[in-house]
């Protein structure tokens, strides 16, 4: 799943490519937590309207 | 209390679409300026000081280039070694070689080469992959191609093939004249020799391993 860094110029985005699971790991992260954060703060904030 | 639905609520998406596009937009950007730090031509000084750069200075036709296998990376590298002799001289500066790769680069446009071969993974695949032509053991010493054009030197062979390349038959699908000038020819060369020094991440898959291969196959 994950792989040693070899890349010859070591970059963010090399250490991104580096697996076939580095790269979809990373993106969930980013996209699906901060998601589940805004969907609590909705939540809370249409229980109030309500 | 009612029930609440977060999933039909409009600002719930708006804002995770506001993310997700925010968020894209800064990786992109971000990316554009990472690519172009790592692909950056190198330069002379850097290749006298020894200075591994992934897409070596135009001078780097002054080198002999070697691919060799790195197990730490998984596949071949292309390794610039000591002075070599191109048609005669080892010491074209950093303007001469430019001129020359960008003879060659308007000469393999101009000829579209792009339009049966493959360049740095762009082109066809009805003709050999050209990304690492200058490293294929066909035109190395004792290769075929030497003995078929009646050339010494790699350079030369190459050279000769591309001003008559329907003289030689060299494949089933033969090249074309395709009216190249003894001066396009050596552009051409030093942009192939160029080419192969470029650190592509093994890119064409396989090619050093592959013995009288044809079409990546």
């Amino acid at each position: 799943m994950f792989e040693p860094f070899t890349d010859v110029v070591p970059s963010f985005f090399g250490w991104l490519n580096q697996g076939p699971m580095t790269l979809t790991i990373f993106l969930h992260s980013i996209i699906v937590l901060p998601m589940l954060w805004i969907y609590k703060q909705e939540k809370a904030r249409l229980e109030q309207e309500s | 209390m009612a029930k609440i639905s977060v999933w039909s609520d409009n600002r719930f998406w708006q804002r995770s679409a506001a993310w997700i596009t925010g968020f894209a937009a800064v990786l992109l950007i971000w990316l554009t300026f990472d690519t172009a730090g790592q692909i950056a031509m190198g330069t002379d000084a850097d290749l006298q000081a020894g200075v591994t750069k992934r897409v070596p200075g135009p001078t780097v036709i002054n080198y002999k280039i070697t691919y060799e296998m790195s197990t730490k990376r998984g596949h071949e590298v292309p390794v610039i070694g000591e002075k070599e002799m191109f048609f005669g001289r080892d010491d074209y500066s950093e303007e001469e070689a430019g001129a020359l790769l960008h003879l060659g680069k308007l000469g393999s446009q101009t000829k579209n080469c792009m339009n049966c071969h493959t360049l740095l993974g762009n082109g066809a695949y009805y003709a050999p992959d050209l990304t690492k032509a200058w490293l294929d053991p066909a035109w190395q010493d004792g290769g075929t191609m030497q003995a078929m054009t009646g050339k010494s030197t790699k350079e030369e062979a190459m050279a000769e093939f591309l001003q008559h390349p329907s003289t030689y038959p060299t494949h089933s699908r033969m090249m074309p004249d395709l009216g190249i000038t003894p001066e396009e020819a050596k552009g051409l060369v030093a942009f192939l020799k160029h080419m192969s020094s470029i650190d592509t991440n093994g890119f064409p898959r396989n090619f050093g391993r592959m013995q009288g291969a044809v079409n990546g196959k």
